[in-house]
């Protein structure tokens, strides 16, 4: 029953999604035919032809039942600038996103879970003020700065634009090699960021759990103090960073535009940032559909995880 | 076995314990009794050294000849729950969530090399061996408690220290558990260290006493001969504020002779989905009458309260208030809501944290949309309340308070809209024995002076000899006995209220 309701719950945030996609574009100033035909001579008639060859020419309400019922159809139209299948397009950036946000969610959570306990059980200790100290700072810096910043401080070590080299041998390991080389300062940057986050939210989690009363039992019983950590106080005191970690990793897919756009890195951010000069309404709606649905998705998880993990939480 | 000498215990500037000496010998049975802040607890956390960091211990703990105080950390992780273990208070939270019970059980034998079985530790405890793999929320208050107690004898220690084991729990259970206890301290010769505000419980479970008030060591002897003969002012006062069932003496209130009825239940019947709660229940209350409504926890006297408040439908029935059935529709039940004010059982819950007492006693005229000489008739509630002069009081927030002026403030909040019945839901349960006191006469006094009428949902069977008219006892949703105070608590008729009866402590 309850399963169902979750599921319910999302479908239906994935269709105001598909509508909000579709209305919330139409109001970004510009006119997608006047920056499609930019720098070439064109006539009124060429410009209405190209209008009429996207649908742009029929009332909107016309243009978004065509484009809510070919979305049902896994269909999300066609780039105005690439000229090619929205979802083609979108498929081919995927992956580098997937692989910079990856690298960079799995570190953020390995590290910033430890420094969180760390900070937390150590309250008020040096390494507590240095770690809430710094995860603040971090926050709090806008990205595409501190992406320059390390751009400037790491000099030549690192690429800092796109994902490989064209020189590259064209075997599998040199090819890795060169991505992972690429790889470093984007994810270095996002993990800046997120890391931060989770830090700071473990630490206050595991903060309010401090004093709970089940910890002095476990400390009665006898228990190191290490294992009164690890065994009764995490375990409570990561669930809400737990679905943290899964509603942010939704939303860092989305929020890579700004490292992907100081880096170049060619992910579904870099993309979205091009889109949105144009504006490509149909790239947009595409982008928006598949970055708010990974949220929905990953949202959606956290959930069942959250049941899995709390017996507290009845899912099913 | 355990020695306290000398012990004092300071935070900062604060001294919490101060000089306390205490001897308990093996398979001796020790009651510790005091208020909240009296320091018992803290005394009880120093013999496994478990106070914060923040705690500055003086004086000798001597555990088996050993000073807990200057013990390694290693020795001293040996020693707890070894030698010494502790039965913590409000078994809901003193155990992990998120784990199951057995596996609490268990943690501390692997980790002292006990031998032993999970199973037979439930069953000793009368819980069935299944219940090893349940988590903690899904057992009851009292299976709660068995489990802690359970996990308290994992390792066999001679002795136990048990942390108000049965205060959150209602008569009937605390008997049960109660009997558990006694049971297994007697047939495996346990010393027992048990910490209660609650002399009657203690009187129940220990053949010596000692009463602590103000981090002192007031008043040490063997059970009977302190609550018989008192030497300690505080002692007598502790004594004297647990009302006796049929004692004249503790019968404060005098009853109103057959007031005309102001509020009426007529066949109430309320159903959460499946389950039936109030099952047919009539019930009147007079104008001026206290009456009390008593049943344990799960009898559905907090459903019944509430539906009469209007703030639940009933799924049939009739409720009549001054001679006209309560309408359904938010104009009526908000004009209805002003007449019957509630007041809850915990003050600080109760209470928003960032509202001072003005704020929270002028909410219910906000709501009811009269701002006009708003400040006077929050001063003359507060008043009323007991909180005198309110001028002291009103610019106050809630964690500045004692226990008991939160509830007077709670009080007020109920007294300003001047209503005709006060629905208490156990109004005295979270309160010391001293306050408790206090709040009963305030009650009373309120009655007198204004003509209010209370319905009082408790277990306690003690607070409605002392303060109602009349008593109904609920059980499984049904009322299955009403009847003046002494009809009812001093020749019941019914089984369920010679059960009730039973299970109360007796002094």
């Amino acid at each position: 029953m309850r399963l169902a309701g979750r599921f319910g719950g999302a479908a239906l945030s994935l269709l105001m999604v598909a509508v909000l996609g579709f209305f919330l574009f139409r109001v970004v100033p510009g006119d997608p035919v006047v920056s499609m035909t930019r720098g070439r001579p064109t006539t009124a008639a060429m410009q209405a032809e190209l209008r009429a060859q996207f649908g742009l020419d029929r009332p909107l309400h016309e243009q978004f039942w065509s484009y809510f019922t070919s979305l049902l159809q896994g269909d999300l139209g066609t780039s105005f600038t690439f000229r090619r299948p929205v979802a083609e397009v979108i498929g081919e950036r995927l992956g580098p996103t997937l692989l910079l946000v990856g690298t960079a969610t799995l570190i953020a959570v390995l590290l910033g879970l430890w420094l969180g306990v760390r900070a937390a059980w150590r309250r008020d200790s040096a390494f507590d003020k240095v770690t809430t100290g710094v995860s603040l700072t971090l926050w709090a810096v806008p990205t595409f700065w501190l992406g320059m910043l390390l751009m400037m401080v790491t000099g030549d070590l690192f690429p800092s634009r796109g994902m490989r080299d064209t020189d590259t041998a064209p075997d599998f390991v040199s090819q890795a090699l060169d991505v992972g080389h690429h790889l470093v300062l984007p994810s270095v940057t996002l993990v800046a960021v997120v890391c931060a986050e989770y830090a700071l939210v473990m630490r206050s989690s595991l903060l309010e759990e401090m004093h709970a009363p089940y910890l002095t039992t476990a400390r009665a019983k006898g228990l190191r103090d290490d294992l009164v950590r690890r065994r009764h106080a995490v375990p409570n005191a990561v669930l809400p960073a737990i679905t943290l970690v899964f509603l942010r990793f939704g939303l860092v897919v989305a929020g890579a535009i700004t490292t992907e756009t100081v880096f170049s890195w060619p992910g579904l951010g870099l993309l979205f940032y091009d889109a949105l000069t144009g504006p490509d309404y149909f790239l947009l709606q595409g982008l928006l559909v598949v970055t708010a649905g990974a949220v929905v998705v990953m949202n959606l998880l956290a959930d069942l995880l959250h049941g899995v993990l709390d017996p507290r939480v009845k899912v099913v | 076995m355990l020695e306290l000498r000398n012990l004092s215990v300071h935070y900062g500037p604060k001294r919490v314990v101060s000089e306390v000496d205490l001897t308990l010998a093996p398979g001796q049975t020790l009651g510790l009794a005091g208020e909240s802040g009296s320091g018992k607890s803290t005394v009880a956390m120093s013999v496994l050294r478990l106070l914060p960091r923040t705690a500055r211990v003086e004086g000798e703990i001597l555990l088996d000849g050993d000073d807990v105080r200057t013990m390694s950390w290693g020795r001293l992780r040996a020693v707890r729950w070894a030698a010494a273990s502790i039965v913590f208070q409000g078994a809901m939270h003193s155990l992990n969530p998120v784990r199951r019970v057995g596996d609490q059980i268990a943690e501390p034998m692997r980790l002292h090399g006990t031998h032993g079985s999970v199973a037979e530790l439930l069953e000793q405890v009368e819980l069935p061996r299944e219940k090893a793999r349940a988590y903690p929320h899904e057992l009851s208050g009292g299976q709660r408690q068995r489990v802690m107690i359970a996990m308290a004898l994992a390792c066999g220690p001679r002795l136990v220290i048990a942390d108000e084991p049965t205060t959150a729990l209602d008569v009937v259970v605390q008997a049960q558990v109660l009997a558990v206890m006694k049971r297994l301290v007697a047939e495996q010769d346990l010393g027992l260290l048990m910490i209660s505000h609650d002399l009657s419980v203690l009187a129940e479970t220990c053949e010596d006493l000692a009463v602590m008030h103000r981090g002192e060591l007031v008043e040490r002897g063997r059970t009977r001969e302190v609550i018989a003969n008192p030497r300690h002012p505080h002692t007598a006062a502790l004594t004297a504020a647990f009302p006796v069932i049929g004692d004249p003496a503790h019968r404060w209130a005098e009853p109103a002779p057959e007031p005309e009825p102001l509020l009426q239940v007529r066949d109430l019947v309320v159903d959460y989905g499946r389950t039936r709660a109030v099952d047919g229940v009539d019930l009147t209350i007079g104008r001026g009458e206290i009456v009390a409504l008593v049943g344990q926890s799960g009898s559905g006297k907090t459903t019944l309260a509430r539906t009469i408040m209007g703030l639940r439908k009933p799924s049939s029935g009739r409720v009549i208030f001054d001679e006209a059935e309560v309408g359904r529709t938010g104009k009526a039940l908000k004009a209805f809501r002003r007449q019957v004010q509630l007041v809850l059982q915990d003050p600080s819950s109760a209470l928003n944290p960032r509202h001072t007492v003005f704020d929270a006693v002028a909410e219910g005229l906000r709501v009811h949309g009269l701002a006009d000489e708003q400040e006077a008739l929050v001063t003359a509630a507060v008043e009323r309340a007991e909180l005198r002069p309110a001028s002291l009081y009103l610019e106050s927030l809630p964690h500045e308070l004692s226990g008991g002026q939160q509830q007077r403030v709670v009080i007020a909040g109920a007294l300003v809209l001047q209503p005709r019945l006060l629905v208490a839901d156990e109004p005295v349960a979270s309160l010391d024995a001293s306050v408790r006191g206090e709040i009963v006469a305030l009650l009373l006094r309120l009655r007198r002076e204004l003509g209010l009428a209370s319905l009082i949902i408790t277990h306690d069977l003690g607070l409605a000899w002392q303060i109602a008219d009349r008593v109904a006892v609920m059980h499984q949703g049904k009322i299955v006995e009403q009847g003046t105070v002494d009809q009812v608590l001093l020749t019941p008729s019914h089984e369920y209220t010679r059960a009730l009866l039973r299970a109360v402590p007796q002094v």
